[in-house]
């Protein structure tokens, strides 16, 4: 195995199943972006802005840092897979009832990174969501209502159910 | 633009697969696992391996599990497990305190502890709060198995003791025996900590039954445990005591001036955070 | 809110939204076109040399490369751009005057490829003396930076101060009247000192990136272009282009706050479009965005002299700006800065002088704030000082000095348009000021008045479609502050239309009108009134063809909404042009807004700021922990109120990271801190619990409906507030921001019981 500098890997994207040829060297925001699910940014490359965050096996990652060959038997969701049935995610739906976002160039990101939060806690504190983006960097906003909405969608979410 | 060069990647299902790969690339290969801080210092240029080990797929290295007296880690568990474990939580929870503040969660989701102590990056949490518990490492070799306390281990910036044919297999830590607590203090002033101090110690009351273990992080380039014994036996609030072990560690580091503050600064702050933690072992609703 | 208003004064959702949720918004960044390659910049690994030459051979003939461009390579085009003095080279010419200036751009098939190519790019260099600080470069002796000035463009719309510059003086502004000697030397207190505001790195995140091309003629940028028309203006100087034969087109931005005015890397995608044929996107890093633009540091000296009654008699300004390599925008910074240091106050006897310098440092330009934060950290400090010597309240003393509505700032400027004695109250009123405070807490708080920097010149097109519907077209950027959403909501407005019947196209100087620049507030105030006007014209047009097609004379036909009456009966939009065109057409009305009748008189409007915290301060450690903000929006009207509590959160959190944590740190002769890990941005957990987002509606602006500026106001007195609060919190006014932990542990220290000086 790894005669060459690629790799085939078979993987997740947004439920379907893909089988790539990919490039060790290639990132995943790379080969995602080359997709066309452009949703995710890059902006810091360093890990500390959370621009291009996309959850893997349902936990948040940098795709700025993560190799893309590590989508081999993992199942990859990116922002553009949240309303693929025709309807926004209570998470989306609280951004925009909050009106949690400005330029929009860290939405995604945040959108992402909240989303796997609920996930994992469904009833979080707002110390806890705070915690949770404080990895995520938003210039706009001031961050208050990215938070109220989070706890807004989590509230949503837990009455649904 | 951050782009990585070149490599070929490996990916061993299990750890003899693994060695048999150390053995044959030796310094050519680079061991990879979360990659949270290998892929940085591959796109930033400042490292450059022709082939990575992923090490992901061995089961043998996944995992946190009691084994007499201990908890064993295996090496490529993620701070996002180490955060979540209710093993952790329940017989080491100060060092699962610790792994929720540590970095990001996109960090911990991705990073590991083996890996986090095999980059030996001195700006990193756990580091100091495994040498305060006297975890060891377990490292495997063409030669067998061996385990090294992690103050040996660590050997200082970016330089362990992990040969080229050897992988970091597993963090093994001591339970601490009932009445014993520890705890984790630290002040970041930018993405990294500046001063992380880790505390155990046999507290009964206000009272510290021997001299707690007190280990000064991210300071140095390495993890260094201060000389706490003017506490063996006295109280928290004897301050004399206490300020002799704050007094020690201000002695003990030599910090260097750079971007997170000056040298002065720093070992004024290794002395706050110092007594902070000592003072949060006793009482956890002290400040911090 | 007025309740004659529909949809202006209601959040209306933005409209954009919902592209902006589900990740499918486009920015410059996600745009693809056929057959683009991609450049990257070489950069200058010296603060200033003479470039001996540079070795492309190597990376010529790397894999998949195309060319590489230097400065050399095209001659005879003149590579230099700047919309003040045209003295900046996209591509570094015989000289590189910063550490990361670009010297050459690899164009090649894919990014990677052309990064590893720029690695074999070879300068060799003949060293020069450098200078770094901008004290050391106005000594007679510094190394000149600028030994062949290049003489401003001069144009009319800019403040650029003074013209005769000597040595590396790159601006000088200077702002007086009354006798400031005689009434210093009869003050019964001058407040004297020194103070130092870092140079910010506005870190949008979006980095600067720019696809070009040519087609049939035509040079086609696609870029994070603020003000799309000044870029315009650059590339058709450089290309010998008419403006008609260059077309800027900025899709959504991922961040602006200045930090995208004016043209940054559009010039390098020309560039290697122009020698390859191929379309080129040139895309920066953050940390090359680092390397491209910042803003100006200060080192302020201020003097204000006060009678025993805390009435203002003199103040004096003298401020050196750190403006790096080139003059790119500082000189407006520097004539904006001297306009705004001495506050909103009446002030007897003022002698204010700016100066912005040269260094071999990354070159300085526009940040939100623009000149008003660096002064108001000195101006607004020396009223906290004087309060305290005088034994004074600072409300108190602001309140004697603080103009009242109507009244001149700047002889000869519109006078001020708020009542800024009110805002200060209802700020001080909401911090608890006068109340107790918990031990190691203070509160801090400031007032100030910008003069937008809004030249009155905006050309708007509104579109009445055949079903009634409109779209607009105003040369505006979205910025994320929500102009399509505002501008909308105008146009629906005046046209008696549902919100949703409206539509913004984005800015594209090849199809939308003329719009000088985004920034300083002037959008919703001045685009929205030239886009008023294009509603007057539009629906004048339904009125003639309504009266030309039912025979009667134009007064008989009399605006509806949505509609018109012609003789009593009601004909929508859709049917008057029904009727008119038979089948499809549209109206189309243009409206103007110049600098004459109401707007003759400078500023437009001004930009209010008033703004304060509450602070926790660990004194062991230096931690400032925020507990309250406060802002208070003077806006005249909240068009959409949501919008701007998130402008006005959004500012004064942006002045948080530069009064706590942000400040770009030069190690010798290059940037220590290129990177967001270690220039550190505020984060959820810097977000103060208590927040309170105050909106004052007084209608006194001159935008559309009485509205004024928001997004910078509340910004500009932050630092000065989080100084005023730690000061108050530990007993030693600080004089330099930010206020990381570890400088506030040394004022901590050095604290001798009682207030410095």
């Amino acid at each position: 195995m790894s005669d060459t500098t690629t790799t085939a890997v078979t993987g997740r994207i947004n439920g379907r199943e893909q089988t790539l040829q990919i490039d060790n060297a290639d990132l995943l925001l790379d080969v995602l972006r080359d997709l066309g699910l452009r949703g995710a940014k890059p902006s810091c490359e360093m890990e500390v802005c959370g621009a291009c965050t996309v959850q893997l096996d349902g936990l948040p990652v940098s795709a700025c840092t993560t190799l893309a060959a590590e989508i081999d038997g993992r199942d990859v969701e990116t922002i553009e897979h949240l309303d693929a049935d025709g309807t926004l995610h209570p998470v989306q739906e609280a951004f925009l009832r909050h009106s949690a976002l400005q330029c929009g160039f860290c939405t995604p990101g945040m959108v992402m990174t909240a989303k796997a939060l609920l996930e994992q806690d469904p009833d979080p504190s707002r110390e806890d969501v705070v915690h949770w983006l404080e990895g995520s960097i938003c210039r706009c906003t001031g961050y208050a209502t990215i938070i109220d909405a989070v706890l807004d969608a989590a509230e949503v979410m837990r009455r649904a159910r | 633009m951050l782009i990585l060069s070149d490599f070929r990647l490996h990916r061993p299902a299990s750890l003899a697969d693994a060695l048999l790969l150390r053995a044959e690339l030796g310094d050519e290969g680079a061991v990879y696992a979360g990659g949270t801080e290998l892929l940085l210092a591959l796109k930033m240029g400042v490292l450059e391996y022709e082939h990575l080990i992923d090490i992901k797929r061995c089961p043998e290295l996944r995992g946190v599990q009691q084994v007499d007296g201990t908890v064993r880690i295996g090496a490529a568990t993620t701070h996002r497990d180490l955060e979540t474990s209710p093993l952790l939580a329940r017989l080491l929870p100060a060092l699962a305190e610790l792994e929720r503040h540590v970095a990001n969660i996109r960090v911990r989701a991705a990073g590991t502890i083996g890996g986090n102590l095999a980059f030996a990056e001195p700006h990193a949490d756990p580091p100091a709060m495994l040498t305060a518990l006297d975890a060891r490492v377990e490292l495997a070799g063409p030669a067998g198995v061996r385990e090294l306390p992690v103050e040996d281990f660590v050997l200082g910036a970016y330089e362990t003791a992990l040969g080229d044919d050897e992988l970091v297999t597993a963090v093994v830590v001591p339970v601490p025996p009932a009445g014993v607590r520890a705890t984790y203090r630290k002040l970041a002033t930018l993405e990294r900590p500046t001063v992380g101090v880790a505390v155990m110690g046999e507290v009964a009351g206000d009272t510290f039954a021997t001299a707690p273990a007190v280990v000064v992080g991210a300071v140095d380039e390495r993890p260094l445990r201060v000389d706490a014994t003017p506490l063996a036996g006295a109280s928290v609030r004897d301050r004399d005591a206490l300020e002799a072990v704050v007094e020690a560690a201000r002695d003990l580091v030599d910090p260097v001036d750079d971007l997170s503050g000056s040298a002065d600064y720093k070992r004024h702050l290794t002395g706050v955070v110092t007594r902070r933690a000592l003072e949060h072992i006793v009482d956890p609703g002290s400040p911090s | 809110m007025p309740d004659e208003l529909k949809v202006v004064g209601h959040s209306v959702p933005r409209v954009d939204g919902p592209a902006k949720v589900t990740g499918r918004a486009p920015y410059a960044l996600d745009l693809t076109v056929p057959g683009m390659v991609h450049g990257i910049a070489v950069r200058s690994e010296r603060a200033h040399a003479r470039i001996v030459s540079i070795d492309v051979e190597a990376a010529e003939a790397a894999p998949e490369v195309l060319a590489v461009v230097t400065a050399a390579s095209v001659a005879p085009l003149d590579v230099r751009f700047g919309h003040v003095a045209r003295d900046h080279p996209a591509l570094a010419c015989d000289r590189v005057m910063y550490h990361g200036e670009p010297v050459a751009l690899v164009v090649a098939r894919t990014p990677r490829a052309a990064a590893r190519a720029a690695r074999l790019v070879r300068v060799h260099y003949d060293e020069l003396d450098a200078v770094i600080d901008a004290e050391t470069a106005l000594q007679d002796d510094a190394p000149l930076l600028h030994p062949d000035r290049v003489a401003p463009l001069g144009d009319a719309g800019l403040d650029a101060g003074a013209a005769d510059l000597t040595g590396n003086l790159c601006a000088e502004s200077t702002v007086g009247w009354g006798d400031v000697d005689t009434a210093m030397a009869a003050a019964d207190l001058v407040v004297e000192g020194e103070y130092r505001y870092p140079m910010l790195y506005g870190y949008a995140m979006e980095p600067y990136n720019a696809i070009a091309s040519f087609e049939e003629g035509t040079l086609v940028v696609h870029s994070t272009a603020q003000h799309p028309y000044m870029v315009r203006e650059d590339l058709a100087r450089m290309f010998g282009l008419p403006l008609a034969r260059v077309r800027v087109v900025v899709p959504y931005v991922g961040g602006g706050y200045g930090t995208k005015s004016y043209t940054k890397v559009e010039p390098l995608a020309a560039l290697g479009a122009w020698v390859t044929g191929h379309p080129v996107r040139v895309a920066l890093s953050v940390e090359e965005a680092m390397l491209t633009t910042r803003s100006d540091g200060a080192h302020i000296r201020a003097r204000s002299g006060f009678a025993a009654d805390g009435t203002l008699l003199a103040r004096e300004f003298d401020v050196v700006m750190d403006s790096g390599a080139y003059t790119d925008n500082s000189p407006v910074v520097c004539a904006k800065l001297a306009n705004r240091c001495f506050g909103p106050y009446r002030v007897p006897a003022v002698r204010v002088r700016v100066r912005s310098v040269f260094t071999n440092t990354v070159p300085a330009s526009s940040l939100r704030g623009f000149g008003a934060p660096q002064g108001a950290l000195a101006g607004e400090l020396q009223m906290d000082e004087a309060a305290q010597r005088l034994s004074i309240d600072p409300v108190d003393l602001r309140l004697r000095n603080v103009v009242a509505p109507g009244e001149e700032i700047l002889p000869r400027k519109r006078g001020i348009d708020a009542d800024l004695a009110e805002d200060l109250r209802m700020l001080t009123g909401s911090l608890g000021w006068g109340g107790p405070s918990a031990p190691g807490t203070g509160i801090g708080f400031g007032l100030t008045a910008s003069d937008a920097g809004a030249h009155p010149t905006s050309v708007a097109m509104v579109r009445l479609h055949a079903d009634g519907s409109a779209s607009a077209a105003v040369g505006a950027t979205e910025l994320g502050q929500g102009s399509r959403t505002v501008l909308s909501q105008i146009v629906a407005e005046c046209l008696g239309l549902p919100f949703d019947r409206v539509a913004i196209l984005a800015a594209d100087t090849g199809a939308t009108p003329y719009e000088r620049t985004t920034g300083a507030s002037r959008t919703t105030t001045l685009v929205g009134r030239s886009l008023q006007a294009a509603c007057a014209d539009v629906r004048r047009r339904v009125r003639e063809v309504a009266a030309e097609v039912a025979g009667v004379d134009a007064s008989a036909v009399v605006d509806l909404p949505a509609g018109v009456s012609v003789g009593g009966e009601r004909w929508d939009y859709a049917e008057v042009l029904s009727r008119w065109f038979g089948a499809g057409g549209e109206l189309v009305g243009v409206g103007e807004v110049r600098r004459a009748g109401e707007f003759q008189a400078m500023p437009p409007f001004w930009e209010v700021g008033a703004s304060g915290v509450v602070v926790d301060v660990d004194a062991e450690t230096g931690v400032v922990s925020v507990l309250q903000l406060t802002t208070v929006g003077d806006v005249g009207i909240a068009i959409n109120p949501v919008l701007v509590h998130g402008q006005d959160l959004g500012a004064a959190t942006m002045g948080l990271g530069a009064a706590l944590s942000e400040a770009l740190v030069y190690d010798g002769e290059a940037l220590a801190n290129p990177n967001v890990v270690d220039y550190r941005v505020p984060r959820s957990s810097d977000v103060p619990d208590r927040l309170e987002l105050l909106l004052v509606e007084r209608r006194d602006g001159i935008g559309p409906f009485g509205a004024k500026g928001s997004g910078e106001g509340a910004l500009n007195p932050i630092g000065s507030a989080v100084a005023a609060a730690v000061g108050r919190a530990i007993g030693v006014f600080p004089h330099e921001l930010p206020l990381t932990p570890e400088r506030v542990w040394r004022l901590a220290q050095e604290r001798v019981g009682d207030v410095r000086t």
